[in-house]
């Protein structure tokens, strides 16, 4: 089943493919643009007043690479400092993180490498970490050097680029280099919950080989 | 008022959902416009003084729902908000003078287009982004301790759109945060964490099977709560419902939070239970603010009321202990 809703979105049509389901979570600063992010990536649009998230959103995605389908399963949070104490529950078992800040605002860069030392601390040891700077339609308002960044996230090997929500630029892109970075020949479901798990495999009865890990 | 029944705006302003039923919400107004007429009379000759009294008549008649005309009159008075105001040593206006342009300010300022951005009054009216900027600033300025936290802009708008009044708004924004809600909006947001985890104790108690799939599914407690509890469900529930729990809510306190969260639970069980992975359950949960059951304001008031079960203070104060952080 999964597997057939599956290559039925792959544009080449291959018949053999796989499905990868992975949980990323974002993080950052209140008003940095996560739900932007999400919304463009998920929806295509953009509100230039988008209401600040309480407690957590989630949403999915799916996006094919190759012969593989990757579906995200996006768990959107609250930046307000003091929401801290509820993130752990929401970045636990996560594959990847989005982890944004907001150009224009030096203090959220601060506080994106506050995230980004927690994650590498307390998360899964795997997980793949891109470093979003975002609103760089505001260039002119710049108050974190695109090399500064890009510098402490290499030194940290995370993946980096710089965003807009509002004009899509590598929105889509920063999804898609997570997903070609993201283990796809290693068991990842299970961590998410035992539902996806079940789904991932129902209608497939090839054994699980190192090649068909993710079905 | 009859007319807006129609609309694609609730009288407080707020666009009703794309696939918001009409059929079904005409078939409650018809019912509940004769209620709310039948009660605006009984309110009328009973309150005719508008001397609003804690007693067992008042309880009665606020279970089934005030006026929409008396409620900031009826509010203020039995919450205790019209005291705490009387008993300050200054007044609104001194308070707000002592509003400086601080960090917290800047987080508020940020936050006022984002609440409510589809709201037509607060579109529409310059005036009232600006007076919740006054009441948020106020408020946090006066409590060192909560300051500003992300969902008190909710709670305090939407008491504007009730009342459109500055003062007001303030006084009962202090009273819930600071006398009527547990801590949940201080720093280590200690009274929400409790409350999550009593919550969470009484579905497991009340509805164990929807307990055991929701964790099967995997999501987090908190992640279909937390803006229950910190917005008091404004922005969650249809805006009547909310004004129906808040008029038991300033009355009795915040005990009314579990019976409606249980009722929710229980209305939805069904659909819950028929949920087979986390995007389907969190859409059952977005989605409770349409359930007819739920959009009937009156009906599910007397739905949370008939809930059976040890909801009493006494319960709920013996879980909050046994979860206190
Ligand atoms: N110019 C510009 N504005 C943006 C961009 N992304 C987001 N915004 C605006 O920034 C504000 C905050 O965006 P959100 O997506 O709500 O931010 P958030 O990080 O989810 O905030 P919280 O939910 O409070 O943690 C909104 O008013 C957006 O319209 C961007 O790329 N460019
Ligand atoms: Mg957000």
């Amino acid at each position: 089943m999964a597997n057939r809703s599956g290559t039925a979105q792959r544009p080449n049509g291959q018949s053999q493919g796989k499905i990868c389901q992975f949980k990323l979570v974002l993080l950052g600063e209140s008003a940095v643009g996560k739900s932007s992010l999400v919304l463009r990536f998920v929806k295509g649009q953009f509100h230039e007043y988008q209401e600040s998230t309480i407690g957590a959103a989630f949403l999915t995605q799916t996006i094919c690479l190759d012969d593989t389908t990757v579906k995200f399963e996006i768990w959107d949070t609250a930046g307000q400092e003091r929401y801290h104490s509820l993130a752990p529950m929401y970045y636990r078992g996560a594959q990847a993180a989005i982890v944004v800040y907001d150009i224009t605002n030096q203090d959220t860069f601060g506080r994106a490498k506050t995230w980004v030392k927690e994650l590498q601390r307390q998360a899964s040891p795997n997980i793949v970490i891109a470093l979003a700077g975002n609103k760089q339609d505001l260039a002119n308002k710049r108050m974190v050097e695109y090399e500064e960044a890009q510098t402490y996230a290499e030194e940290n090997g995370l993946l980096f680029m710089e965003t807009s929500a509002k004009t899509a630029m590598n929105v889509n892109d920063i999804f898609l280099a997570i997903a070609k970075k993201l283990p796809k020949n290693e068991q990842n479901t299970g961590q998410g919950g035992s539902v996806q798990g079940r789904r991932l495999t129902e209608g497939n009865t090839e054994p699980k080989t190192g090649a068909n890990c993710c079905k | 008022m009859a007319k807006s029944n129609y609309s694609k705006i609730d009288e407080y302003g707020f666009e009703r959902p794309d696939d918001f039923d009409y059929k079904t919400y005409d078939e409650f107004m018809s019912h509940y416009m004769r209620t709310l007429t039948r009660r605006a009379l009984r309110w009328n000759s009973v309150y005719k003084n508008r001397n609003f009294k804690k007693n067992n008549t008042m309880k009665r008649f606020i279970r089934k729902g005030i006026p929409a005309n008396l409620r900031k009159t009826c509010w203020m008075a039995v919450s205790g908000a019209e005291q705490c105001r009387k008993n300050s040593a200054l007044s609104y206006q001194q308070l707000r003078g002592k509003i400086e342009n601080s960090q917290i300010s800047e987080t508020i300022k940020i936050d006022l287009p984002r609440t409510f951005p589809d709201n037509i009054f607060f579109l529409n009216e310059k005036q009232l982004p600006n007076m919740l900027y006054n009441v948020l600033a106020t408020f946090a300025h006066q409590n060192s301790e909560v300051g500003y936290c992300q969902g008190l802009n909710y709670i305090a708008g939407l008491i504007l759109l009730v009342t459109k009044d500055e003062t007001a708004t303030f006084w009962l924004l202090k009273t819930l945060v600071e006398h009527l809600l547990p801590k949940y909006y201080v720093v280590t947001m200690s009274g929400l964490l409790t409350d999550l985890d009593v919550v969470n104790d009484l579905v497991q108690k009340h509805e164990p099977t929807v307990h055991r799939h929701i964790n099967n599914i995997g999501m987090p407690w908190a992640m279909g709560t937390t803006k229950w509890f910190i917005c008091i469900f404004a922005d969650v529930l249809p805006t009547e419902t909310v004004l129906r729990i808040w008029d038991c809510l300033f009355y009795e306190g915040s005990k009314i939070l579990f019976r409606v969260a249980l009722a929710l639970i229980k209305l939805h069980k069904l659909e819950i239970l028929e949920t087979t992975d986390l995007s389907e359950l969190m859409t059952v949960f977005k989605n409770m603010k349409n359930h007819p059951r739920v959009i009937d304001c009156h009906g599910f008031m007397h739905y949370v009321f008939d809930l059976s079960g040890s909801l009493s203070s006494r319960k709920i104060d013996s879980l909050r202990l046994k979860h206190t952080k």
